[in-house]
């Protein structure tokens, strides 16, 4: 394998934004402002500006109070990080928070914080206020809740002068000039909207959408690496898994016939994307060789031994000493000093004197058999290293036989398959006879039967059982303890993996820390058109593009399917394009046209859509000024082309009985049912 | 402090951030919110959120090896595992409890029902 062809991650990192000048053409000039606010991320630009100020992933990380410093006397809490502040996302990926669930801004505390960051960092410096009209995108049919808590945040919370709302995918149809007639295919991060557009009307009652988009994706990737490389679960995070998303898959053009190549062996081979994660080099101080090992273990027995003799020696001293001590006492009884003698006695705690004759037998005794053991160390110091070494060569000669026999000379790589596949059998066979011993252990198995048959035979057999050798063996093949002879066979089965160790090149750390992506590549992304691949229950693109065809006449299928825009973050995957073309083939009547146009710039033509159509003329009639907003309400939207179109929230039901609450709510149910 | 004001300039006061410890608002999800929205009584022309989901699937589900990915004919009755060949049949067998969970986890079959 070339080394080239292995991908390297390049972990990506952000750069902190800088705070932009904020000048006095922006101050007093009454420019717009444009956010894209995406659920994956903000894109935000002065209406007259060629490009975004600021993109940043919509999210940010409120780091927990560190409860061990609590005691600190100024309370550290540290600064939340907000949008590009995350430079390693992986570092705090379970403090963050994002304003949305799904594509829907729910999370208002945390919209303010970005729309903080986003104010501050285009340094605007008007005092109590952010004197600029606003372009805001907002999800396809977003809930007037939401639009609500929007408008009181932009409103009052920013005492913005006025607000338009537009739909991300409509804005990045006008700026790629599609005529009046288009299905647009919005690929997002949560989501998947397809919304027909007739006659320069978007036709709100046939849209769909599909709640899956990129983060599902990414998750489902990482999750799906995780339990491939067990070992690596925590090399593969979530900020990898994206990029190998975004960087390295693609959309399968017949998703079902790609699978099937890939179950051929060279296929994987030639077709396979190695993806290297970051590894530390072993450092080269590699634990102790083999032979030192034994050398060193070799020391430590000889230190052993010189301890031992130390102690003896002592020992011998401090009895010699004894025994001479007593000794002299004795001799006072030989010299007849009866007085002394006592004295002596009671110092040395002795009771009578037949007890310091036995005294001094055991000390000799001792003394002789010390002597004797000191002789026969020193004699065997030599000798036993050279015995000892004797007896291991044999062992090893034995060893080198076994293995010989059951995996002849491994120096050749034939041989060592043979190994290879003896080891296998092996392992196999144990494994074969403890799944049938886990078997016979439960009820009505198949081994369990014949347990019971052999257990049977057993009780019938005649007196001439165990005649023979064999009959022996219907114990062993009863038995739930592990058999008799596993230990050999444990034996056996661990020379061959030393030997086979021995034979085989290590596989370098390199290649160790080496994801190979075969099918994930295209599987990942095919959770668009097979959303069932996560459980869920929802048609995938392609059919629910059929079912949105089959609410129109002819004609108007036809003018759709001529003009099908691929938006979005998520359409960026190679091979879409090809695929939703084959699709369409496959479901639009034979022969007849259809065709599959790319936005120019699918993630960011959202926003220079938007900035168009705040640069534009009639952009004053299209905003949502204050008073506007004090008349009709929070939810209240002024309608465009590129906008949702506005249902004034109906009074709930019973508005003077049960004003709002859910309880109140609930409990009317309850007197509707009595 | 001074880089907080600083940077809050721009606006009189907050309105929905609170500071740390005081009593925090509860925000409606989107499950709730669109709960609340199609209780009410809506015209009959009103295109709502839920409204827009995309229809559930007519086709019949096609079924790939949890482990590789590729079309699984088999499926494996003790894990519940898909898989498509003797090997990965071998491979199936020998993973352990919580890798197995985690692919019926992440094919969205381990619950009990279905």
């Amino acid at each position: 394998m070339e080394p080239d062809d292995v991908l390297i991650l390049k972990d990506y990192k952000t750069v902190p934004d800088i705070v932009h000048e904020y000048g006095p053409t922006l101050k007093y000039g009454h420019i717009p402002l444009v956010i894209d606010n995406g659920s994956y991320q903000c894109r935000v630009g002065w209406s007259i500006s060629e490009d975004p100020h600021l993109i940043f992933k919509n999210l940010i990380a409120r780091p927990r109070k560190d409860r061990s410093k609590k005691d600190a006397d100024p309370p550290v809490t540290p600064p939340i990080q907000i949008g590009n502040d995350i430079v390693n996302i992986e570092a705090v990926r379970f403090q963050l928070k994002t304003q949305f669930d799904k594509n829907v801004v729910t999370h208002f505390e945390v919209q303010e914080q970005v729309c903080d960051y986003i104010f501050s960092h285009l340094g605007i410096d008007s005092e109590g206020r952010v004197p600029h009209p606003i372009v805001m995108t907002e999800a396809f049919v977003t809930p007037n809740y939401s639009r609500q808590l929007m408008s009181e945040l932009l409103f009052e919370g920013y005492g913005v002068p006025a607000v338009s709302y537009g739909v991300d995918s409509l804005f990045s149809m006008y700026k790629n000039n599609i005529e009046e007639n288009a299905l647009i295919v919005n690929c997002g991060y949560h989501t998947i909207h397809i919304i027909p557009v007739l006659r320069g009307k978007v036709i709100f009652e046939h849209a769909r959408r599909i709640n899956l988009g990129g983060s599902e994706m990414v998750s489902y990737l990482h999750k799906l690496l995780q339990l491939k490389y067990p070992v690596h679960v925590n090399a593969i995070t979530m900020s990898r898994a994206e990029e190998i998303l975004t960087q390295h898959s693609g959309i399968a053009l017949d998703y079902q016939e790609e699978t099937r190549r890939w179950a051929s062996g060279e296929y994987y081979e030639a077709h396979v994307k190695r993806v290297q994660l970051p590894f530390v080099q072993p450092a080269t101080a590699t634990p102790l060789s083999v032979e030192a090992q034994k050398e060193r273990k070799k020391e430590m027995a000889r230190r052993l031994l010189e301890i031992n003799a130390r102690k003896r020696e002592e020992r011998l001293a401090e009895d010699e000493e004894q025994l001479n001590q007593l000794l002299s006492i004795n001799d006072m009884v030989e010299d007849g000093d009866a007085d002394e003698f006592n004295e002596a006695l009671k110092g040395f705690d002795i009771k009578s004197y037949e007890d310091l004759q036995r005294q001094i037998a055991t000390l000799q005794a001792r003394i002789e058999k010390t002597r004797q053991r000191a002789a026969a160390a020193a004699a065997g110091r030599g000798l036993r290293g050279r015995g000892r070494r004797r007896r291991r060569g044999g062992a090893r000669r034995a060893g080198d036989v076994c293995s010989r026999r059951l995996t002849p000379p491994l120096s050749s790589s034939g041989s060592r398959t043979l190994g290879i596949r003896l080891y296998n059998a092996l392992v196999s066979a144990r494994e074969a006879r403890r799944a049938r011993r886990a078997d016979m252990a439960r009820r009505r198995t198949a081994a369990a039967a014949e347990r019971m048959r052999v257990i049977s035979h057993l009780a019938a057999a005649g007196d001439d059982f165990g005649t023979r050798d064999e009959d022996w063996d219907a114990y062993k093949s009863i038995s739930r303890e592990a058999d008799s002879d596993s230990e050999s066979e444990a034996e056996r089965v661990s020379l061959l993996q030393d030997a086979l160790r021995e034979h085989e090149p290590a596989p370098e750390a390199r290649t160790r820390h080496q994801l190979h992506l075969a099918i994930e590549a295209i599987r990942a992304p095919e959770l668009m058109f097979q959303p069932s691949m996560l459980g869920s229950h929802e048609a995938g693109l392609a059919e629910t593009m059929e079912y949105v065809f089959k609410h129109f006449s002819a004609e108007d299928q036809l003018l759709l399917a001529n003009n099908v825009f691929l938006t979005g973050g998520c359409s960026q995957f190679p091979g879409l394009k090809e695929r939703l073309e084959r699709e369409l083939l496959e479901m639009r009547p034979f022969q007849s046209t259809h065709r599959v146009v790319t936005a120019a710039n699918p993630s960011l033509d959202a926003w220079y859509g938007a900035r168009d159509f705040a640069g534009s003329n009639e952009f004053e009639h299209w905003c949502i000024s204050k008073e506007d907003y004090y008349e009709m309400g929070g939810e209240y939207l002024r309608e465009h082309h590129a906008s949702n179109r506005y249902y004034k929230s109906p009074a709930p039901i019973d508005n003077t009985l049960a004003p709002a609450g859910d309880a109140n709510v609930a409990k009317e149910e309850i007197v509707v049912d009595c | 402090m001074t880089a907080e004001t600083e940077k809050k300039c721009f606006k009189a006061e907050n309105k929905f951030l609170v500071k740390s410890g005081c009593k925090k608002r509860m925000w409606r999800n989107l499950k709730q919110i669109t709960t609340a929205e199609r209780a009410l009584p809506w015209p009959n022309d009103a295109v709502l959120y839920y409204s827009i989901n995309a229809p559930p699937t007519f086709k019949p589900t096609k079924k790939y090896s949890d482990i590789s990915g590729l079309p699984a004919p088999y499926i494996d009755r003790h894990s519940k595992l898909y898989y498509s060949n003797a090997d990965e049949f071998a491979t199936v067998r020998s993973l352990p409890m919580d890798i197995t969970a985690g692919y019926l986890q992440l094919r969205g079959a381990n619950t009990i029902v279905g």
